[in-house]
């Protein structure tokens, strides 16, 4: 006799796969954390997304303000408050400093984090080194990219 | 999540399809040099990217992969006799070269000049490295022959297996650049594998759970860092190439031999999973050989058709008793298929657009990300893809402890590529 495993793994089982939702939308927020990566963010903000918001930082001291690309300032504590998944986006050789208080802030809330250095291959090793130095103790993942797209293949396939 | 026309893209190999024509770019695995083992020998069948084809060894040891089926009426040259520098079809005798060129039609005058205008579509069959490599894209764009260290080595320095996969190539080769589910699905295995067991890497493994990630892009295609803490602030790095297509090398331990995959696609629900586990710098020992052949490390053990002795039949032999001990993580025994299972559960290929990819699925969003830019690339303005160029293909994996301040792909930029002789850069 077949065994189960053979029975249900053929292509015609898999058109019994349940049709309906399994998650909810998720929460992200993405912050551009220096001047350029404002650029990017406000292009990628563009796209249709589920519940994702887009910020940049403005720092001052040890704390932070959100702002919105209308400029509308926002609470970081309360923005990850009710975040499940915050994207960090940085420049390679830029002061990614603001980095270090969201990720402390996102550490107090157990929210996942992730770091995108964009445009590395035009700054030397120096540069890159600087800017990972400020963002790996802060995102649990790290992604180094060449194609600015990348972020948007990103957000899509983690459904934001 | 991909969307359906995304997944179809990346999942689809037959001939005309995007992803199909990229994979026709480089020189691919298509049987084990063993299968053809002498002049002569039984011709073989072999499905690669949706095509059926026949690989024989003719009378000169030349090499030939060409159309299985005769051009008279479509009987399979398996049944043929290989005879005399060529392939003859039993039915009526209709004569093949390894190239496809017919030369002999018994019931034509040989002066007609018949056969001559009969010729069955063939790809190049080359030896290197134990296995026989071959090209199926145009002729005028083929790249030279490949260069992953384990081919270049000496034969008795390197190991190489097979095994057939009742699972898309896509959902396979994701499983090899997963690293975060090294950690639950082999966690039985780091301490009692033969292949695995004794390395100090081993420790930092199994004392976090939740390892970081760094995804970093190469010429040929990834790099995909996880890091553990180490001593004095340090950090253990396992730093795994991904060469695209469908190349893998796991990161080292210790001394063991250092090991790897292809995932080549048979057609759109099955595929070859290759392993190979080799030193740069030593044969491989009796005892490591033995535990290869027994199907321990990244093997397993198969019948004469290279499929599995557990499989999906037999429920993979599922043991839910050491499960429940703590032997196994998933009631499955050995590394190889603990993956496989798992990967055919999903059906033959894995409906992407109801899946949940969390942030530590980056290197898979990567791969998936180039994959899709390259096949686009190729098809629209004929970009040669990444991984087709030898120098790509000369990857390291590694296991490293590095200061805390740097990029894992300059700091072991060394380590990462090949040092002819030098073994691995391991913990």
């Amino acid at each position: 006799m077949e065994s189960e495993s053979a029975r249900m793994t053929t292509a015609a089982e898999a058109r019994f796969r349940i049709n309906a939702p399994n998650s909810q939308p998720r929460s992200v927020k993405v912050i551009a954390l220096d001047t350029p990566s404002q650029r990017v963010i406000a292009q990628l903000a563009k796209g249709k997304w589920n519940r994702t918001s887009f910020f940049s930082t403005a720092t001052s001291g040890n704390s932070i303000q959100l702002k919105d690309l209308s400029g509308r300032a926002f609470d970081l504590e309360a923005e990850v408050a009710n975040a499940n998944l915050v994207v960090m986006i940085a420049s390679s050789g830029e002061n990614s400093q603001a980095a270090g208080i969201i990720g402390e802030a996102c550490k107090d809330k157990r929210v996942m984090t992730t770091a995108l250095v964009l445009g590395s291959e035009a700054k030397t090793d120096e540069a890159l080194s600087k800017t990972l130095a400020q963002l790996r103790p802060h995102a649990l993942m790290v992604v180094i990219a060449s194609a600015e797209e990348y972020i948007e293949d990103m957000l899509t396939a983690l459904r934001a | 999540m991909l969307r359906k026309e995304q997944n179809d893209l990346l999942t689809q190999t037959g001939p005309g399809t995007p992803m199909g024509q990229m994979f026709r770019a480089y020189w691919l695995p298509a049987l084990l040099a063993e299968e053809l083992p002498e002049n002569e020998c039984p011709p073989v069948r072999v499905k690669l990217l949706s095509e059926r084809l026949l690989a024989f060894r003719d009378s000169e040891g030349r090499y030939g992969l060409i159309d299985e089926f005769c051009a008279h009426r479509g009987v399979s040259l398996w049944f043929g006799r290989n005879e005399e520098s060529g392939l003859r079809c039993p039915y009526h005798g209709w004569k093949y070269d390894v190239t496809g060129q017919c030369i002999d039609v018994p019931s034509e005058p040989a002066e007609s000049g018949f056969c001559k205008k009969v010729k069955l579509k063939s790809y190049p069959l080359v030896e290197r490295g134990g296995v026989l490599w071959t090209y199926m894209g145009p002729p005028d764009q083929r790249p030279p022959l490949p260069e992953f260290e384990f081919a270049t080595v000496p034969r008795d320095w390197s190991y190489m297996s097979k095994r057939f996969q009742e699972a898309n190539w896509l959902q396979a080769m994701e499983g090899g650049i997963d690293s975060s589910h090294v950690s639950f699905l082999h966690s039985g295995n780091l301490e009692s594998d033969p292949l695995f067991k004794g390395a100090k890497g081993n420790q930092y493994n199994l004392s976090d759970m939740q390892p970081h990630f760094e995804v970093v892009e190469n010429p040929g295609g990834l790099l995909i860092g996880a890091r553990r803490n180490a001593e004095d602030g340090k950090y253990y790095w396992r730093i795994t190439p991904w060469v695209m297509p469908c190349f893998t090398m796991v990161p080292p331990r210790g001394d063991h031999p250092v090991h790897g995959h292809f995932w080549i696609p048979i057609d759109d629900a099955h595929c070859w999973a290759w392993s190979y586990d080799y030193k740069p710098n030593r044969k491989l020992t009796a005892d490591e050989l033995a535990a290869m052949r027994r199907g321990e490390g990244i093997h397993a053990a198969v019948d004469a058709n290279f499929r599995p002795l557990a499989n999906k039949d037999n429920d993979y032999l599922m043991n839910r008793a050491a499960q429940k001990a703590g032997l196994t993580y998933s009631g499955v025994e050995g590394i190889a298929m603990q993956d496989a299972s798992l990967q055919e559960s999903m059906g033959p290929i894995v409906d992407r657009t109801l899946e949940n990819l969390v942030s530590t699925d980056n290197g898979i969003i990567m791969a998936r990300h180039r994959l899709m830019r390259a096949a686009k690339a190729l098809a629209e303005k004929g970009v040669t893809p990444p991984g087709v160029d030898p120098a790509q293909q000369r990857v390291r994996s590694a296991s490293v402890v590095l200061p805390p301040d740097q990029p894992f792909k300059d700091a072991a930029k060394e380590a990462l590529t090949v040092r002819p002789g030098v073994g691995h850069a391991s913990v």
